[in-house]
């Protein structure tokens, strides 16, 4: 047999299958997605979800106000901010920005995408019943969470962006505590109250804006 | 000279340098880490959270230390940050995909793993530490008399450092970048529950958390009495004991050394855990006394022994009135609301002739509820009668909601109750509308007695339903207003010829005039 006979296939060997070409846009995406470590964030939004299920389920609750009230449902929304927040930066760094023109954009459908799962898990583990505020305030309180989060990933690189919505959440607890009106602090707010939702979308909104057009800060203290 | 004939060493040379090495590596590790950054945030977040709410509280320690100590918040602040952060570094070679590389590197792993934690540690106790001395700095500024309680801040720092050791064994086991949020998440739950079994536990294995304030933290620890030390030794026991654990654990593992290490590690790592439980037992051996929560085999019996002051005094319709230095502030306050009340009891049978503060202590929370155990309550003992009033901190105005009109009318009612009942539960009618005519001479209005006054206190009025009853009984109320409404000269001989009578429940509501 010589090298030139390795590359015709055996006579008696079926064809290969003929391969269905991916779309290079679906390609680049879940390659991004991958190397945002995106699967496992959508995991552990799952187990959010069900954390939340659980809670309304057995109606876990902490005594006191309307704080105490609402400290469980918040701090579990806080946490999927919190996981958004870190699948903002990427391993690569400076050969993706040069890459690429595709980035910004890519950034911009992932962090809408995480969001949207966040969301539609907590909305899933809402189905116990007895959520505050309902549907409206979740996807009120999980996007400006998740805009803090963004901006801290931004501004203090993506390591360090789950802070932004732990520190949004003492914040807001102290709110509740003094009986803030300020609609900056939206989830003190009624559920369909406009001023809170306004700010809510507007934080969101700067939130996806840093990251998509400077992405997740780099720091070399990792 | 050949090779053959060089010396032996008698001792290798890495046992005189790995102490050397270990603090060059604790130095890297102390430069290279996180936490630094995450500390202006957790400053921001503790001055918010805590400092922020102490500051308003009543200047005694007792008070202002009761949010950021006694329940715990100071610890509260700090420990999401500082486990996420820990699970951060914990993480950091696993992340970066150079488990292997290290592994095979000349130091073990598990001391390369303890420097990272470390340094870790050291960055969160210490700010911590930093934060407590400038809150202690910045509360003192307005506090007259005692010190701050060392023991919990103890507490909060080993609390700090178990955090970090949790989020670092987290992210030591689970590399991933979700492990910091999610240990995040984690000790921000585990907070959240602790402050909730804080608030109604009041004995067994709820004692040794360092939020609950239950019997352990208030009235006048710190004030009359010290603050006994006996369930912050067993909560710094229990968190030590958590944290050496934890970190112990990095060294179970196949790939942190050698078979030694991992040997001690394990003995170690169930040291740790037998401390922790045996805190937890020793919580389960406490008892409530009148100076606090008292462990039997932690106690010491020199701090039984109260605090020695020199009393400040006033006067009150020609009465002396004595409190605590401590609350030499509320002074004004106490013979503001005496005076009325003194001065229509002035040389009855039985009337103080000076009033001093005393103690309030700690005594089985759930005595609070039922009227006929009345607890910290003015009493008029001794001959001549002193009139002794507890001053609770948590009754000062400005203290968790309690404002001055509220901390007068309670003086008032404790006051003219120990006058009439010499401090026993809820009264008989007549002795009710006797009390209701002095306190609506001593300037508050009969209407607004049941709802603002005694509602709050424990002579609440009964009620069918599950509140205090909000208006006095029709005829109570009839024999209140006829009484109040004599003259001041005739209600006084009244009382002169009849308050020994009225004290023994000898006189119906229909013989009052």
């Amino acid at each position: 047999m010589t090298a030139a006979e390795v590359h015709r296939p055996a006579p008696e060997a079926a064809p290969p299958p003929a391969a269905r070409p991916v779309p290079g846009w679906l390609r680049l995406g879940w390659l991004y997605l991958i190397s945002r470590h995106a699967p496992g964030a959508a995991a552990v939004l799952a187990g959010l979800g069900a954390v939340l299920w659980a809670s309304l389920h057995w109606h876990w609750n902490v005594a006191g106000g309307a704080a105490a009230q609402q400290a469980i449902p918040l701090a579990i929304e806080t946490g999927a901010a919190m996981v958004i927040a870190v699948t903002c930066y990427g391993p690569f760094g400076e050969p993706e920005r040069a890459t690429g023109r595709w980035l910004p954009y890519l950034r911009l459908a992932g962090a809408l995408l995480l969001t949207a799962a966040a969301f539609g898990a907590l909305a899933a583990g809402s189905a116990a019943g007895g959520l505050p505020g309902g549907i409206p305030a979740l996807l009120r309180n999980v996007a400006g969470m998740t805009g803090t989060g963004l901006l801290a990933a931004a501004i203090l690189g993506g390591a360090l962006g789950w802070t932004a919505p732990l520190i949004y959440l003492v914040v807001t607890e102290g709110a509740f505590a003094g009986s803030w009106t300020t609609p900056w602090a939206w989830p003190t707010r009624p559920p369909h109250d406009l001023g809170g939702a306004l700010c809510a979308g507007a934080v969101f909104a700067a939130g996806l804006l840093a990251t998509t057009v400077r992405g997740a800060r780099e720091s070399v203290r990792d | 000279m050949t090779a053959t004939t060089l010396p032996v060493r008698s001792q290798p040379r890495a046992g005189r340098t790995a102490p050397a090495g270990l603090a060059r590596l604790l130095r890297v590790e102390l430069r290279r880490n996180t936490m630094p950054w995450v500390l202006p945030l957790i400053a921001l977040v503790f001055w918010f959270d805590s400092y922020r709410i102490a500051a308003t509280l009543p200047p005694l320690w007792n008070s202002r230390t009761f949010y950021v100590l006694g329940q715990g918040h100071s610890l509260i602040d700090f420990a999401p940050f500082v486990a996420g952060v820990a699970a951060w570094m914990g993480s950091r070679d696993g992340r970066r995909g150079l488990t292997d590389l290290v592994t095979t590197s000349a130091r073990s792993r598990f001391a390369a793993q303890f420097a990272t934690w470390a340094a870790t540690a050291i960055w969160a106790v210490g700010g911590y530490l930093i934060f407590m001395t400038a809150t202690f700095w910045a509360l003192s500024r307005s506090i007259v008399w005692g010190g701050p309680p060392y023991w919990p801040v103890a507490v909060g720092a080993v609390g700090v450092a178990a955090f970090s050791a949790a989020g670092f064994a987290a992210g030591a086991y689970f590399p991933t970048r979700f492990t910091a949020p999610v240990a995040a998440f984690g000790g921000l739950l585990a907070c959240g529950m602790s402050s909730q079994i804080g608030f109604q536990s009041y004995g067994g294995w709820g004692l040794i958390l360092p939020t609950n304030s239950n019997n352990n933290y208030g009235q006048d620890a710190g004030i009359f009495y010290q603050f006994l030390p006996d369930l912050p030794v067993a909560r710094v026991m229990f968190l030590a004991g958590v944290t050496v654990a934890l970190v112990a654990l990095l060294g179970v593992r196949a790939t942190a050394g050698g078979l030694r290490l991992r040997h001690i590690a394990t003995v170690v790592a169930a040291a740790g855990a037998a401390l922790a439980v045996t805190a937890i037992a020793l919580a389960f051996t406490a008892r409530v006394t009148s100076y606090g929560t008292v462990i039997p085999a932690l106690h010491d019996a020199a701090n039984d022994r109260p605090i020695p002051y020199t009393p400040v005094c006033g006067q009150a319709a020609g009465v002396p009135v004595c409190v605590q230095p401590a609350y030499q502030a509320y002074l004004p306050d106490v013979t503001a609301a005496l005076r009325p009340v003194l001065g229509q009891t002035d040389g009855l049978p039985g009337a103080p002739v000076r009033v001093g503060q005393v103690a309030t202590v700690f005594f089985n929370a759930t005595g609070r509820g039922p009227q006929t155990s009345v607890g910290q309550v003015s009493t008029l003992r001794g001959e001549p009668p002193v009139l002794s009033m507890p001053l609770n901190v948590f009754n000062l105005p400005g203290s968790f909601g309690a404002n001055q009109t509220q901390f007068t009318d309670e003086i008032k009612l404790q006051a003219v109750h120990a006058i009439v009942t010499r401090g026993g539960p809820l009264g008989d009618p007549a002795q009710i509308a006797v009390e209701a005519a002095l306190m609506q001479h001593a300037g508050i209005p009969l209407a607004a007695q049941p709802r603002q006054v005694l509602a709050p206190s424990p002579w609440a009025l009964p009620s069918n339903e599950p509140h205090p009853g909000t208006t006095y009984p029709r005829q109570i109320a009839a024999a209140a207003q006829r009484f109040a409404a004599l003259p001041a000269a005739t209600r006084h001989a009244w009382l002169a010829s009849h308050l020994p009578a009225l004290r023994a429940g000898r006189v119906s509501l229909a013989q009052l005039p």
